[in-house]
């Protein structure tokens, strides 16, 4: 469905929606004006805490496996705090930074222009991927390919195939081997197989995948399994395991992101008029939350806020809590929904529709819940949102200081 | 279709002009939106296509700079100024500009806002604001 006709917001007016967009301005401005040094010194305390868990964990795996005696408990030891140094460095600092969430600081390392990640897929390819096809065509059908990965039929738009009848096991191999998965991701096979892809860019990119991940696995399963000599099988071993707990962990946490129920889904092809405020609008309807504490929203990269990281990708991280709780208000404010529930429930929910779609629609039924009641505009008729068309709307002036502000700013003229 | 990255010698040139057309734009004079849109979210130069690199430039006229809103992409130094050395004297509008630029300015940035444009904005072009100001 386009924005225009989700019905979860179609009680609001023009104006309302215009007014929300500005309190969400007014909510980014808030945070810009307030970011200082105790927002530097987390994600500081964040990457010292990586990497101490990463140089532990490592330590553990070359020296601690030496002895028959130690060497089971080095070795789940090692290998759950590497596990959980790559979940960190993935999750909370690497997919952060490259939003540019801590640009601001002119950090020389910690900066989206040249921060590298742990993982298989480029940093380059990943903020093609994520930060602009993702971002900008959030939950667009036929746009946004993180809608089951190319792999996965994640909505009852997308037309069934006999081929998702394997939809559960392409699940299980999604979530196993992850950040294959996504360093895949960026090249879009579906675009080489219909040719649209251009030759050049694709070599480049498979250039960059290939070196990526031939150092990945040089990494984690040569030189660390080498330095710990005859016991260079158990390093490995543990290593393996470190990358799939972090591939599970990963998989789950972003696909609670945006198919849980209650997460809109939309088919508009003509995105580029949106309006900011409307933006605004498919980020928190087509985006979903999940409760916790402050330690599973940290190893979660402050995704349990996907609605607050989807409004806002480039703000810091520690800043989402706050944020969620002004958010909920407008929300609240606005009659429109807020989708949160507990972690095992919004996975629950997308592994029953990961599931039910693997079959056609006409043997299963719809969970999407029903356009929420509404509390003071029931009786009244859904608003018109149509956008208006460049030809219906006035054209931009063209003399000099006039063309680029709104009647609202020359009201102060 | 997504091109890839290319240097700014190798950058295809207008035909009529002569000039370079950078990756962020359909012709001398006009921004393509889907690249400006591209280049703000994946962090790409608007100029090269590569990525960003510290500092972060923005190219635009004084008045731009006064309202701190460029139209123009992020951009890498070396290709900002290498673009407008191709493009000084053309005497037309160009890179996103309704009129002839003979004072163009150059802004570094650590950090930069992309702003979509509201339902009331007359000029419905996204702006770049840089929030982190080096140099001028």
């Amino acid at each position: 469905m386009a924005i225009a006709d989700v019905k979860e917001y179609t009680h609001l007016s023009v104006e309302e929606v215009e007014q929300l967009g500005r309190e969400l301005d007014a909510i980014r401005a808030d945070i810009e004006e307030s970011r200082n040094a105790d927002d530097a010194a987390y994600i500081n305390r964040m990457i010292r805490i990586q990497r101490g868990l990463a140089a532990a964990g490592r330590v553990t795996l070359i020296a601690g496996t030496q002895s028959a005696k130690t060497r089971k408990p080095a070795a789940v030891l090692g290998g759950s705090l590497l596990g959980l140094a790559k979940i960190l460095e993935n999750m909370e600092i690497g997919h952060n930074v490259m939003h540019g969430q801590w640009d601001w600081m002119n950090d020389p390392e910690i900066h989206s222009s040249n921060w590298e990640w742990d993982t298989a897929q480029p940093a380059e390819q990943w903020k093609h991927s994520h930060n602009y096809v993702h971002h900008q065509f959030t939950n667009v059908l036929g746009h946004d390919n993180d809608i089951g990965y190319g792999i996965l039929r994640m909505a009852r738009e997308q037309k069934w195939h006999p081929y998702y009848l394997g939809q559960p096991v392409y699940n299980a191999l999604l979530a196993s081997l992850f950040q294959w998965g996504v360093a895949l991701h960026d090249l879009d096979l579906e675009r080489i197989r219909k040719g649209e892809k251009d030759p050049k860019e694709m070599k480049r990119q498979l250039r960059q995948i290939v070196r990526k991940g031939r150092n990945q696995i040089l990494k984690d399963y040569v030189v660390y399994p080498a330095l710990a000599g005859r016991q260079w099988k158990t390093t490995l071993v543990a290593n393996a395991s470190a990358n799939f707990a972090r591939n599970l962990w990963s998989y789950m946490i972003i696909f609670c992101g945006h198919f849980p129920d209650g997460a809109l889904h939309f088919t508009e092809e003509e995105l580029e008029d949106e309006t900011r405020a409307e933006w605004y609008l498919r980020q928190m309807l087509g985006s979903a939350n999940f409760e916790g504490g402050r330690t599973l929203h940290i190893l979660s990269g402050s995704l349990g806020y996907q609605i607050e990281h989807h409004l806002f990708p480039d703000l810091p991280s520690n800043r989402y809590p706050e944020i969620s709780v002004k958010v909920r208000a407008l929300c609240d404010k606005y009659d429109i929904p807020y989708t949160i529930g507990p972690l095992y429930k919004q996975y629950g929910q997308t592994f029953r529709t990961i599931m039910k779609l693997s079959l056609p629609n006409k043997m299963t039924s719809t969970d999407d819940p029903a356009p929420p009641e509404r509390r003071d505009t029931a009786d009244e008729p859904a608003r018109d949102h149509k956008r208006r068309s460049d030809a219906e709307r006035q054209p931009r002036r063209r003399e000099l200081g006039a063309y680029s502000r709104s009647p609202r700013e020359r009201e102060h003229d | 279709m997504d091109a890839a990255p290319t240097t700014f010698a190798e950058l295809p040139r207008d035909p009529r002009l002569g000039v370079p057309v950078p990756f962020a734009c359909s012709s001398p004079r006009d921004l393509d939106k889907r690249r400006v849109t591209q280049c703000a979210l994946s962090r790409v130069c608007g100029v090269c296509g590569a990525s960003l690199g510290r500092p972060i430039a923005f190219l635009g006229t004084a008045r731009e700079e006064g309202r701190n809103a460029f139209h123009f992409p992020p951009t890498h130094e070396a290709c900002a100024s290498a673009l407008l050395a191709a493009y000084a004297g053309l005497g037309e509008p160009a890179l996103g500009q309704d009129d002839v630029v003979d004072d163009w300015v150059l802004v570094t940035t650590a950090a930069f806002e992309f702003v979509r444009p509201g339902r009331d904005d007359l000029d419905r072009r996204p702006t770049f604001q840089p929030t982190v100001v080096l140099s001028r």
